[in-house]
């Protein structure tokens, strides 16, 4: 019996279907492509699609390996040899790199087709690309991984890459409704990302389940894949709702509560707890670091495009950075190495923190990719995050939830974050 | 005119500023003496047509910045836009980048040109690129940022980017008895340069006078040059033999021992410092954080041209650190943090520390760029190095003494080391 839109299935239902024999890696990727050209023209999720080479690499693909011909985007700021790499700027029109970013190499190499590249708003930062919310087109899908979390949203491809200085995988997952982990810093292999904040980048990835995320995440990392464990008991979670609860819209806030009396109804311990007070300022210290990297990360565009760089890049982190002192960058440096030793006893506390990813459901316009004022704590802390739907706010937009582990325990969120999922129900 | 390409940095920098010589005059001196010193090998796809170009049109400008048409060489690790980038591989055979890298923009806005890009190793790991050591071609120059190193020493260019993983800015700096500088791990800029290890790698400077450095800090970090404070007086010192002491060799013990012994005299407070027990085998976490880093990092070239990489590379790098399982990996960056915070502990009581650069002089031959037992640690621990030349070897082949500072103090660390080579001529 054939099966219907295959482009809907999750990744780990994907594979199934291709090692079963039930459906070929090529008719996968064929059906992500119908709905590319089907839903593009609205969405926009996409800077390059190299449908003609993933055709005939999911022809190619084994069987025998871990992704099995699944199909995954990656966001145009990571290095391609194959694909243009344009990093969200008119700077780069043409630019074809010579290096192909580990973030493509490794899924590959598992067995993964690259679909394309997606749109990224400029260099990672705040202005945004065309891409809009598939749920709803005059809503921005977040940012700076906008074109990842639209088109996993929207069925376009099952699996995607972004990277997060300061909420750039958390919040756009958050409003398109999906699945978004941030691992601890560093844990996925940068070479090939452009940087942004060297001190912050952490490259995440997007799907439409907890389980696929296990599997992409193995792919990204060349690790054995471990389907995340079903928790033996129910987890003990600290409902924080940061120093910046009132930045939060009602939407966000009730989400966030609704959430944790479902999930205490399931058997969860829910405890209110607050960041220890070493952590006040993160907020800030992200800040500072992004703002004094980008006069220096951005130096080759300053000096022979400047003018086309936007005015809200020029005239925001690269002039902001310029007025900041080197003792500035290192204090914050120190500052963020004591904050993460804190943060890192007090999770100790707690099976996973259950936090917002975002102040409510995305706003009404495409000229700015949202607020990111409930993911940089999270970012400069070093912590792995995951973010998954659970509700709608006013105008029927998703509103997820975050769970946030100890650093270096990611599996361990994964596992938390299964036991969540299947008790918020929401897919 | 001649022989300006003999001047440092600074002092060519001055001259520059001044009027007393044009960019032009100093980059003829530079490529003249490259041309008779070609068999050294410092350089790759040298253009001196395009050095020259560069240095008539900072004349035409008036000279202007901090490095007033300097000229300077870049590590073929590191993209510029209008020289091919190649990483020591054929893999990158004729490889043109899109954008210059942060520091090679950083010092073009600063009135710098760029002389041409200096010989690395493949991808900055093992596996030794063409040059000689200026001083004895029988003999390895160091590397991985070989002809840097080697450009420098030979007064082919007065300044040379290199980089470090492990030992490769300090190593061929010592070898080739130049100054070599890795800063504080966050302060320069990485952006455009080939990642190797994205929790290691360090963008250094190799000159031959800590004036170079001051002035180099000011351009790559953007900030008012803060020159070096010669009157800041003795450092308290801590003699660091580091738990790898059998690797150095007699010449290089005595060497340490007795520059312990004339900077106590000269006025220093010299103690001993010893790592704590946890960290005895700290250089083996490094290893470990290289290895696996390196692998995940090098997968492109890894995996889908595996026929065109060295097979050293594959045996000893690549195929062991994509073996090296997850936990160990995560195991080895908390140690590191932990050394971080014991190196805290240890510069409450000292300055700077006093450490072999390498294990002894250049070895012989041109297979291996020698041991970087007596760097790795220091990289991985982010705190800022300096090596100065000290004297020569059995072999008349240069020795170093490298110091090392407290992260984020380097401006104390280039004070310091000014004191200690005032007391070393």
């Amino acid at each position: 019996m054939p099966i219907p839109e295959p482009h809907r299935l999750s990744a780990v239902e994907m594979a199934g279907h291709v090692e079963a024999g039930s459906l070929s890696a090529e008719a996968v990727v064929q059906s992500c492509l119908e709905r590319i050209r089907e839903r593009e023209p609205v969405v926009r999720a996409w800077a390059h699609v190299a449908g003609d080479e993933a055709l005939a690499a999911a022809r190619a693909s084994s069987p025998g390996s871990l992704m099995k011909g699944v199909p995954f985007g990656i966001k145009d700021i990571f290095d391609t040899a194959d694909m243009p790499t344009g990093y969200g700027s008119p700077i780069y029109t043409g630019c074809r790199p010579a290096f192909q970013a580990s973030a493509a190499t490794l899924p590959r190499a598992a067995g993964g087709v690259l679909l394309g590249k997606t749109v990224t708003t400029e260099f990672a930062n705040r202005h945004p690309g065309p891409t809009a919310n598939p749920h709803d087109p005059g809503f921005t899908p977040g940012g700076s991984s906008s074109g990842s979390a639209a088109a996993v949203a929207d069925f376009m491809v099952p699996l995607a890459t972004g990277t997060q200085t300061g909420g750039s995988v958390i919040r756009p997952a958050a409003y398109c409704g999906v699945v978004g982990f941030k691992p601890s810093f560093n844990m996925f292999a940068p070479a090939g990302m452009h940087p942004n904040t060297e001190t912050l980048d952490t490259i995440g990835i997007m799907a439409r389940s907890v389980a696929d995320i296990a599997l992409f995440r193995a792919a990204m990392m060349a690790i054995p894949y471990d389907k995340p464990a079903m928790p033996e008991r129910a987890p003990r979670l600290a409902l924080c709702r940061t120093p910046h609860w009132d930045k939060a819209a009602p939407d966000g806030q009730a989400v966030l509560e609704d959430a944790a009396n479902r999930l205490r109804a399931a058997g969860a311990e829910i405890v209110e707890a607050e960041l220890p007070n070493a952590c006040g300022n993160v907020s800030e210290v992200q800040n500072r670091h992004s703002y004094f990297e980008a006069p220096r990360n951005h130096a080759p565009e300053r000096h022979r495009h400047e003018a086309q760089l936007s005015p809200a890049l020029r005239h925001g982190r690269i002039e902001g950075g310029k007025k900041l002192t080197l003792d500035e960058f290192r204090a914050a440096w120190r500052e963020a190495d004591h904050m993460r030793a804190a943060a890192q006893d007090w999770a100790g506390n707690f099976d996973a923190i259950l936090t917002l990813p975002a102040p409510g459901q995305a706003p009404r316009s495409l000229a700015s990719t949202g607020d990111a004022i409930f993911n940089g704590l999270w970012t400069v802390l070093y912590m792995p995050c995951l973010t998954l739907p659970a509700g709608k706010g006013p105008d029927g937009l998703p509103v997820g939830v975050q769970l946030v582990g100890k650093r270096h325990a990611d599996a361990r969120l994964l596992d938390i974050g299964l036991w969540v999922e299947s008790r918020l129900g929401a897919k | 005119m001649g022989g300006s390409n003999q001047l440092s940095a600074a002092d060519a920098v001055s001259r520059l500023s001044s009027g007393a010589l044009t960019a032009e005059a100093l980059t003829r001196d530079c490529l003249d003496r490259m041309a008779e010193r070609a068999s050294v090998k410092a350089w790759t796809n040298l253009d001196p047509d395009h050095a020259l170009a560069q240095a008539r049109a900072a004349d035409r400008a008036g000279r202007p910045g901090l490095l007033a048409g300097l000229p300077i060489g870049v590590k073929d690790v590191i993209d510029t836009f209008d020289m091919p980038t190649q990483h020591g591989s054929s893999i990158y055979k004729g490889n043109r980048p899109f954008a210059d890298a942060a520091c090679v923009a950083l010092t073009r806005m600063a009135g710098g040109t760029i002389l041409g890009k200096t010989v690395t190793t493949e991808f900055a790991n093992r596996f030794p690129g063409a040059t000689v050591h200026p001083h004895n071609p029988g003999h390895t120059p160091g590397g991985s940022s070989s002809g840097s190193a080697a450009g420098v020493a030979d007064f082919q260019v007065p300044l040379g980017f290199g980089t470090q993983t492990g030992g490769s800015t300090i190593r061929p700096a010592a070898f080739c008895g130049v100054v070599g500088y890795k800063p504080s791990f966050g302060e320069f800029s990485r952006v455009g340069i080939k990642l190797q290890c994205q929790n290691l790698d360090t963008l250094g400077l190799i000159c031959r006078n800590l004036d170079d450095i001051a002035l180099m800090r000011a351009v790559l970090i953007e900030m008012p040059h803060r020159t070096i404070d010669r009157a800041a007086g003795a450092p308290r010192i801590g003699v660091c033999r580091t738990p790898l002491w059998d690797v150095a060799d007699g010449v290089t013990h005595a060497l340490i021992e007795g520059t312990a012994g004339r900077l106590s005299a000269a006025g220093a407070a010299v103690v001993e410092v010893e790592f704590a027990a946890p960290f005895r085998d700290i250089a083996a976490y490094h290893q470990r954080v290289f290895y696996y880093e390196a692998a995940h990092n090098y997968a492109y070239e890894h995996i889908e041209h595996r026929d065109q990489v060295s097979q050293v590379l594959l045996d000893t790098v690549l195929d062991p650190g994509a073996a090296i399982p997850l936990a160990d990996y995560i195991e080895a960056l908390e140690v590191a943090e932990a050394f971080r915070a014991h190196l805290d502990d240890l510069f409450r009581e000292v300055d700077v520390l006093l450490t072999p650069s390498a294990p002894g002089e250049a070895p012989e031959g041109l297979g291996s760029t020698g041991n970087s037992a007596f760097n790795s640690t220091w990289t991985l621990s982010w705190a800022p190095c300096v090596t100065l030349p000290a004297g020569t070897g059995p072999k008349g082949l240069p020795l170093g003494v490298q110091l090392v500072g407290p992260r984020f103090a380097d401006e104390k660390l280039l004070d310091a080391a000014a004191w200690v080579e005032a007391k070393l001529n």
